[in-house]
């Protein structure tokens, strides 16, 4: 059974392109518009990763891993942060929040697939 | 000191704040709109050249697809190079998709451009606000306290727009960007 990824991301052309690149690589993918849905769409359905952008409205990336991190069903899940932050000082702030890893866009797809695998298999 | 030179070295102050905290968002101002038209000329040159090789790589099989429609065998260059099509195209969406994040980056930009103009025109606004409250018979002491006031407003609200808008995007080219598991 493919594995689920959940992408979340208020840019719609971003979404598409990481659904477009998941989905060519034989896994499934639920899309999130902000933080607030992706936290939503997490509590509907338990997904195997996480892939969150940092800057959004309503709430941002940090705020959901936190948040995700808070729920006994997401303690354990992958959690990786696409987005254009790049700073030591923003890193190190996703990995006290309970972050994986850091992928600073543009991703390139056949990087994240690689990483994705590595990370879910 | 003097009356005068008090209110003198107040509308200094006020004039040499509004210049100052003008420069300086109209600064980054700047610098986010050459950083978006960078990204934008990068983007355009990728884009073109991806879509053009992907062009190029359908057309190469042509003459071999034709043959094939005409029921010819395919010969053993003409079965790897039609096989390999897939994985050539595939590359060439790959570089696509990578500039096609322009998209993402150029609107965190321009949206800062936004707000940071919004930003200085609330800020003009006070300005006229605070002018407003000063009459011509305002004597001395009111209008060295009603230029206190505003240079205080301006400085808040300069430096709350400021911490408003941290930058959020640095990249100047559409390379992919690092990965990094922790």
């Amino acid at each position: 059974m493919a594995k689920t990824i959940l992408a979340v991301d208020d840019s719609s052309s971003l979404r598409q392109m990481v659904a477009f690149s998941l989905k060519a690589a034989g896994y499934q993918v639920v899309e999130a518009v902000d933080g607030q849905d992706g936290l939503d769409k997490a509590r509907q359905q338990t997904v195997d990763l996480v892939l969150t952008d940092q800057n959004m409205p309503k709430m941002d990336g940090l705020t959901l891993i936190k948040s995700l991190r808070g729920l006994p069903t997401y303690a354990k899940v992958p959690i990786l942060m696409l987005t254009t932050e790049s700073s030591d000082e923003m890193k190190a702030k996703g990995r006290a929040a309970g972050a994986n890893g850091w992928l600073v866009k543009p991703f390139d797809p056949q990087r994240l697939i690689e990483v994705v695998k590595k990370v879910i298999g | 000191m003097t009356r005068k030179k008090i209110l003198g070295s107040h509308v200094k102050r006020l004039l040499s704040g509004v210049s100052d905290h003008g420069r300086r968002h109209l600064t980054e101002v700047e610098t986010d709109l050459v950083q978006t038209n960078l990204l934008l000329e990068e983007a355009i040159d990728k884009l073109t050249g991806s879509f053009m090789a992907i062009h190029r790589s359908v057309d190469a099989r042509q003459p071999a697809i034709d043959r094939l429609l005409a029921g010819a065998a395919p010969t053993p260059e003409e079965h790897a190079h039609l096989a390999g099509m897939s994985g050539e195209v595939a590359a060439h969406v790959n570089a696509a998709v990578t500039s096609l994040q322009f998209q993402d980056m150029t609107s965190q930009l321009l949206d800062r451009t936004l707000r940071r103009v919004t930003g200085l025109r609330d800020f003009l606004a006070t300005l006229s606000a605070h002018g407003d409250d000063i009459v011509p018979e305002s004597g001395g002491e009111e209008i060295v306290e009603g230029l206190g006031k505003v240079s205080m407003a301006l400085a808040i609200q300069s430096q709350a727009l400021r911490s408003m808008l941290r930058k959020s995007v640095e990249q100047r080219h559409l390379e992919s960007g690092d990965v990094e598991l922790f």
